[in-house]
């Protein structure tokens, strides 16, 4: 079975592949997401204020987007973000906790709450792209293609939508597990075979 | 046509989607001053569910004496007083549950409470209120900040309408938490008084406990009259600013005009239940979007000053309250309005005015630049 | 004062994540907010109220009272040499 989705982009603990592609990233002390920004030559310093699970989904959605000729300053209304996952935001939520945690030492940040929303991820990659399409954020126990298809397919049947950019972006507790790809409306076809292919 | 079967509204108000629709139209809110609530050092002005009167209703269903949270136990709560309604089996593997939440369980991060560590998970929670009706069919969770409630209606229409269920169970709900509400005083978003929606003098918004349910169906054959449809819905983001909501309002317009086009047109539109929050901000945005959608003269409407702002429940307790609204021939006013002051001028009702049409819009707007519209419509035999 | 400024630029530095940036990339005088010099956003004025109760006892009621305060580091360095509490 051929590949028919248009690029695509995995991310884990310690492997970054483009459309089958393995990348190198070189390790320094820094965390693994910046590494990844570093070794991809981005430049977005919006990048370094995102917690874990916006990072995450933000390098799935560039280096998904970086070899498709989308003009990132042109807004389009004809794309749809779709996200899941299965820790939602847990990974800030407790860098939240932690800053409310003891009443000697309360000082509730809002740049850490307000990524408390799972859905800022979406946000995030929207802004980026100027993307004005619907947005959505799903939470499942565990990646699930049939499931993440659906919503794919669901964000399809606004007629004005030509394109998703959809994603599994999983971060919590320094795990980063992420599917990213851009489907387009003639590849619904087996997607959930696709989809479950390029997860593996 | 995707239809309401039933619905319920767990709030302070009352414990059914009826008796909270006539706290309303009275004009009443449970929302005061809360100077003890989660031991924060700070006041805020919101409403809570009375933990006895829950726990009283809830032990009359729970048979199986296994311990639930407060958020759970007011999501099943929910769920099956809107169950009892209707002789769905909820076991059946074609009926899907939809939860909408934003933060769930998340006060079990401060103290777990003798709860296990996955309990803090959102499809956790959706588990156990699925299964709790016996269905295993997994279910999803729609966690779309402010909008989750529209979004997670959204997402059931299509199930239904390709063909994945026939029953979608949407179920929103959030409670507040230490977490919740320093979070947004850390915003400094609140209000320390009744919010005013849409009012000159607003200041922020309150927060406030609910959980609300509707089970939607689908059908090709004539409805009885007065039924409920979900004709469309849309979402849009403003691709802006993760937090501060588009000084255009080109995204919820965007949203809106995805709802309507080919289904309605403005004069068709009893009333417009709108966001409302009373930010400054989000009220002059939702004021501008209305204005380009040519809605700006049609009745429009908050329920926060009733509610506060129910975020994950937000979405599917507004859409009820203005069902029943549409049924009962009555555009609703908006809550402590006094002296109107959006950017763009809108009809914002002071009071409650009967109205004869027989389509409304729910419109709701949030972080991460998301917007959401519904348009639903009354059947009766000479519409359907 | 210019050690209150070094001090706030390091700090304001840390807490908004200005990821590559030194003290020295930071003029005293240029606007914070805006398009032009750090072009902060409305969450970080928020951030940076949390930052002046946290490390200088000083309470700021909402963001419209941080406006001014925020204009500059220097406007920001005078503001908590006068008001600060520890």
């Amino acid at each position: 079975m051929d590949n028919r989705i248009t690029s695509y982009c995995r991310i884990t603990n310690d492997a970054v592949v483009v459309n089958g592609e393995k990348h190198t990233i070189p390790r320094t002390d820094s965390p693994w997401l910046s590494d990844i920004y570093h070794a991809e030559n981005l430049s977005y310093p919006k990048f370094f204020k995102m917690d874990n699970l916006a990072k995450a989904g933000f390098l799935g959605a560039e280096l998904t987007l970086k070899d498709l000729n989308i003009d990132k300053t042109e807004p389009k209304q004809n794309i749809a973000v779709i996200c899941c996952n299965r820790s939602s935001s847990l990974d800030d939520d407790t860098a939240y906790q932690h800053t409310i945690q003891s009443a000697d030492n309360y000082f509730p940040s809002p740049a850490v709450f307000v990524y408390t929303l799972a859905n800022i991820v979406t946000g995030e990659i929207s802004i980026r792209n100027k993307i004005m399409g619907e947005s959505a954020f799903y939470v499942l126990e565990h990646f699930n293609p049939q499931k993440f298809c659906s919503f794919v397919r669901g964000a399809f049947s606004d007629k004005t939508i030509d394109a998703c950019l959809c994603g599994w972006v999983e971060y919590f507790n320094g795990n980063c597990d992420v599917l990213f790809a851009y489907v387009t409306r003639n590849e619904l076809k087996n997607l959930d075979l696709h989809i479950e292919n390029l997860y593996k | 046509m995707i239809y309401q079967i039933s619905h319920n509204i767990i709030s302070p108000l009352g414990f059914s989607s009826e008796d909270n629709f006539r706290a309303v139209k009275n004009g009443e809110t449970m929302l005061e001053l809360q100077n003890t609530a989660f031991s924060l050092p700070e006041p805020f002005f919101g409403a809570l569910i009375d933990d006895d009167l829950l726990d009283t209703e809830f032990a009359r269903i729970n048979t199986k004496k296994f311990r639930y949270t407060k958020f759970e136990k007011a999501a099943i709560l929910s769920v099956s007083k809107a169950l009892q309604q209707t002789d769905i089996q909820p076991n059946s593997s074609r009926v899907q549950f939809i939860l909408s939440t934003t933060k769930g369980n998340v006060h079990l991060l401060e103290n777990a409470d003798g709860f296990d560590s996955e309990r803090v998970y959102l499809w956790k929670s959706a588990q156990l209120i699925a299964n709790f009706f016996g269905n295993t069919n997994e279910p999803i969770v729609v966690s779309n900040a402010c909008i989750s409630g529209v979004s997670a209606q959204i997402t059931a229409k299509r199930m239904l309408e390709s063909n994945e269920c026939d029953y979608a169970i949407v179920v929103g709900a959030d409670m507040l938490s230490k977490f919740v509400v320093s979070g947004f005083q850390s915003f400094k978003a609140l209000s320390k008084e009744l919010c005013k929606p849409y009012d000159k003098n607003r200041v922020g918004l309150n927060l406030g406990e609910a959980a609300a349910t509707i089970i939607y169906g689908k059908t090709d054959k004539p409805l009885p009259d007065n039924s409920i449809v979900l004709v469309s819905g849309a979402m849009a983001n403003d691709a802006n600013h993760i937090s501060g909501p588009s000084r255009t309002g080109a995204g919820l317009y965007l949203a809106i005009q995805k709802a309507i086009d080919g289904f309605a047109t403005p004069d068709e539109i009893a009333f417009v239940n709108a966001h409302g929050t009373a930010t400054a901000y989000n009220d002059d945005m939702e004021s501008l979007a209305l204005t380009s959608a040519n809605l700006h003269e049609r009745p429009i409407n908050s329920h926060k000053a009733y509610f506060g702002h129910t975020l994950g429940a937000a979405g599917v307790l507004e859409s009820i309250i203005s069902s029943l609204a549409i049924t009962d021939g009555t555009a609703l006013k908006t809550n402590n309005l006094h002296e109107r002051g959006t950017v763009a001028p809108l009809n914002t009702l002071t009071e409650n005015q009967s109205c004869s049409e027989q389509k409304f819009l729910k419109v709701l707007s949030g972080f991460g630049g998301s917007n959401a519209a519904l348009l639903f419509k009354k059947f009766t035999q000479h519409n359907g | 004062m210019e050690e209150l400024i070094l001090e706030l630029k390091k700090e304001i530095i840390e807490v908004l994540n200005l990821e590559g940036m030194t003290p020295d990339d930071i003029d005293n005088d240029a606007p914070m907010f805006g398009d032009e010099g750090l072009a902060l956003d409305s969450i970080d004025a928020l951030e940076l109220i949390v930052l002046l109760e946290k490390n200088y006892g000083i309470k700021l009621a909402n963001a419209a009272a941080g406006k001014e305060v925020f204009k500059s580091v220097r406007t920001m360095a005078e503001y908590v040499s006068k008001n600060r509490t520890k």
